[in-house]
């Protein structure tokens, strides 16, 4: 069996999630109440029997640190068996902040040649699927690959993918990154498996150039010399790049769309440090179609809702269509719809978050903040009786809630 | 390696009162209050107290018990000076053998805990459920200049008769003691937490080896308060004994009950959340649309489509739709179907109940084989039991783990019987 090392690439810093990425990259963004989003690629990697494994990671990376530790709880501990973070470095020639994801594994190329793998497998930290590799490194040896890349089909056809038209014997014969009119419905999922040797001197190669993405300067090079083969994957593919999506992949958890225990992703089940472990959810109240995380406290109602460990929901408070992390308190005869809730925020009584809806896009993030949804940052507390409107996001730095908050507003 | 206080927790109970959920494992080891082990409780104290060299003494079905503990690193008692070392009883020895008693136990590993040349010895059982800082117990241990502290907490007289009694002196000193004295003269039981002072306590299960005794209560506490400076430290918290199958339920309940003095939240239980050595870990909890809950400590891993109310469930419980759990405490991964009636049960691990089963009906009889056990109306399925479609089980009735009551072709089953 050829050796494979796998490269996570957690460094991205994309602000695109607004204050949930205030204080966090994306890839340690909770989601489905206890996991975070580089658990996703991290049990697949596992579950695929992959033994080695790099994180690379640069920006705001100290609770994607924490979380990941030494890779125990995904097992990569042991003689074999390991995972490094890889974050940027200085005091060598060639070592400064990452430039790009093309960069991040080229400043990387002494880790890679330290392990001596026949391929290397590259991964983003922020997308949210069950896949195992073993199919596709299967794929790319009997094809005789030198370089894969995953796709999947899309319903929309976002601007934020890269597309490909791939033939019926794999090959791609067109690759375009983020075009404002896309060739076909298939999406890269920016899952690359490269022959070591051939990853080394496209990176070499591309260290002299100006611009430093696999997506956009990489692949369509490969595709030009017919190098570049497609692997399709079928199964559900969920991503954390905007709210929007963000929000999706909750409601097809809550829809059933996939089955979450069939998934197997583990976590780092020591969150926050506590001293000691949480009580199981206690629930006096009216609870549908949610997912409820251990620590939680609901005697008020709960609809449609996805909530992290320790939120408590009083009674006469109301929580519809929302997202709510650790530890928040939503207090008696609150009101939520379509809230994004981050960490140890206080919701006090009487407060209305989103209730009618709106129009009115976000004045300052009008491409990023839409369809109604309220975001509070991290530890904010929301006095008594404040109404705010939806598309309206609260930043953790934001001082003095006023009472109104009309739609579309930003507090910093 | 010098440490201050040794723990030797005495986790060997066999546990014969609570029937079938001890048949496979040792009393500390079966689960409470949904996540947690009976045995979490006492590692918790211990830990929250930072005592951090443990002795676990085990003997009876120690399997489950000394994966659960591990290496201690779920309680943080880990690392180079900090250590849960699991005693089993050992052969091949001058003084070794499978262990006579709680007190020979402690005897049989004395090398153990002079590796540490403590003062004090704590010694605890593991099958009791309360929050207790054993610092202050050794702080009042000093300040009474005492060779022994002896725990002692209020107990109903009613039930005085089934605990070691102390009858204490006003300075402190405990006077008398009685062992389960069927006129008890107090109602000031031993919670079966001790703290010793080394040289006293190795002299104490000398002496009683050497005159064949081997418990901590019948053999060494009565000679040493005829001896030594033997106090009794009165405890005023929660502490329950759920050495029965009623006592066990009423302590889960106790968890639903607000004011019952269990306040898991607040009393900081840690336990080895990596529960059945998944492959991955539990997801949380799935409540669908017609979902009612009620008054219920929901673990992680279910998925709720039915009705639950006053009862506790571990992770991975499947609840059907129309179907209704009251007052119960279901363990880890039973899938309940559609349309079924569950009251006042104990349903252990990997059970399988299909649609439209009813489970605790009928007449409250005593159990026929466990008179004394089974009484109060609770109905008792062992693990991995199979019920079939529409299957009836009256109360007080136990299902024997492993029973497929389909392939038997039993369907109705009596109160009281047992299968």
């Amino acid at each position: 069996m050829n050796k494979t090392l796998a490269l996570v690439l957690a460094a991205g810093q994309v602000d695109e999630l607004l204050t949930l990425t205030e204080r966090r990259p994306k890839s340690a963004v909770p989601v489905f109440g206890i996991y975070r989003a580089i658990d996703f690629v991290l049990s697949n990697l596992m579950h695929s029997g992959i033994s080695n494994v790099g994180v690379l990671s640069q920006f705001r990376p100290y609770s994607l640190l924490r979380h990941v530790g030494t890779g125990e709880h995904w097992d990569f501990i042991g003689r074999t068996r390991t995972l490094n973070i890889l974050p940027p470095y200085r005091g060598q020639k060639e070592s400064d902040w990452y430039k790009g994801t093309a960069d991040a594994i080229y400043q990387n190329i002494s880790f890679i040649e330290s392990h001596k793998p026949d391929n290397v497998l590259i991964c983003s930290a922020d997308h949210i699927y069950r896949m195992d590799y073993q199919p596709l490194l299967q794929f790319h040896a009997d094809i005789k690959a030198e370089a894969t890349a995953c796709f999947t089909k899309v319903i929309s056809k976002s601007k934020r993918f890269g597309y490909a038209v791939i033939e019926n014997n794999n090959k791609i014969i067109e690759y375009v990154e983020k075009p404002e009119k896309p060739p076909t419905n298939m999406a890269s999922m920016t899952v690359y498996l490269f022959k070591t040797s051939l990853l080394i001197d496209l990176l070499k190669t591309n260290a002299k150039e100006n611009s430093h993405e696999f997506g956009r300067d990489i692949l369509p090079k490969l595709v030009k010399q017919e190098m570049l083969f497609g692997y399709k994957f079928r199964n559900p593919w969920y991503y954390a790049r905007t709210i929007k999506s963000y929000y999706k992949a909750h409601q097809a958890l809550l829809d059933r769309k996939f089955d979450l225990n069939a998934w197997q992703i583990r976590t780092n089940l020591i969150e926050r440090a506590e001293k000691g472990d949480r009580v199981p959810a206690r629930i006096n109240g009216e609870v549908t179609n949610s997912v409820i995380s251990e620590g939680c406290v609901i005697n008020g109602q709960v609809a449609n809702s996805v909530l992290s460990p320790g939120v408590i929901v009083e009674k006469g408070a109301i929580v519809q269509d929302s997202i709510i992390f650790h530890d928040s308190l939503i207090q008696n005869g609150a009101f939520l719809k379509r809230a994004i809730i981050d960490k140890d925020v206080l919701i006090s009584e009487h407060s209305e978050l989103g209730r009618s809806g709106s129009d009115v896009r976000s004045k300052e993030y009008a491409e990023l903040l839409e369809d109604g949804f309220t975001l509070v940052g991290k530890g904010i507390k929301i006095p008594a009786r404040t109404r705010i409107e939806a598309n309206s996001v609260i930043f953790s730095t934001a001082r003095d809630i006023p009472e109104e908050i009309p739609a579309g507003s930003t507090l910093k | 390696m010098k440490k201050n206080i040794v723990a030797m927790l005495l986790a060997g109970g066999v546990g014969t009162r609570l029937n079938i959920l001890a048949r496979k494992r040792a009393k500390p080891a079966i689960p409470f209050g949904g996540i947690y082990r009976i045995i979490d409780f006492t590692m918790s104290n211990i830990a929250n107290s930072g005592i951090d060299v443990v002795g676990v003494l085990t003997q009876y079905k120690p399997l489950s018990l000394m994966e659960h503990l591990e290496d201690g690193r779920p309680w943080d008692i880990f690392g180079r000076t900090r250590n849960v070392e699991v005693l089993p009883p050992k052969t091949g020895e001058e003084t070794s053998d499978w262990y006579r008693g709680t007190s020979d136990a402690v005897w049989q590993n004395f090398n153990f805990i002079e590796e540490y040349s403590p003062e004090h010895i704590l010694v605890v059982s593991g099958d009791h459920i309360y929050n207790m800082n054993y610092n202050l117990l050794r702080e009042f241990h000093e300040a009474q200049q005492a060779d022994a502290t002896v725990c002692l907490v209020r107990v109903p007289e009613e039930e005085a008769r089934h605990f070691g009694i102390a009858i204490t002196a006003p300075d402190g000193r405990i006077a008398d003691w009685e062992e389960k004295p069927s006129k008890p003269r107090s109602n000031l039981a031993s919670m079966g937490v001790y703290i010793f002072n080394r040289e006293v306590l190795a002299w104490a299960l000398a002496r009683a080896a050497k005159k064949n005794g081997y418990d901590f209560a019948k053999d060494v506490i009565p000679v040493l308060l005829k001896q030594k400076r033997v106090c009794g430290y009165e405890f005023n918290g929660y502490w329950r004994d759920v050495g029965t199958l009623d006592a066990y339920w009423n302590a889960n309940m106790d968890l639903l009950r607000t004011g019952s003095g269990l306040d898991i939240e607040n009393w900081q239980v840690k336990t080895n959340m990596t529960d059945r050595g998944e492959i991955g870990d539990r997801p949380s909890t799935y409540f669908g649309r017609f979902a009612e809950v009620r008054n219920s400590l929901i673990s992680r891993g279910c998925m709720i489509d039915g009705s639950v109310e006053n009862s506790i469930l571990s992770p991975g419980v499947k609840v059907g739709k129309n179907t209704s759990i009251r007052d119960s405490i279901i363990f880890h991964d039973v899938t309940i179907g559609g349309q079924v009636e569950i009251k006042r049960a104990i349903i252990d691990k990997d059970v399988v109940i299909a649609e439209g089963a009813r489970v605790g009906i009928g007449e409250s009889m005593p159990n026929a084989t466990y008179p004394g056990q089974l009484f109060t109306g609770l109905t008792l399925i062992g693990k991995t039991v199979r019920i079939p479609a529409t299957g009836r089980i009256g109360t007080n009735t136990i299902i024997k783990p492993g029973t497929d009551l389909a392939r038997k072709k039993l369907r109705d089953i009596p109160p009281g019987s047992t299968v």
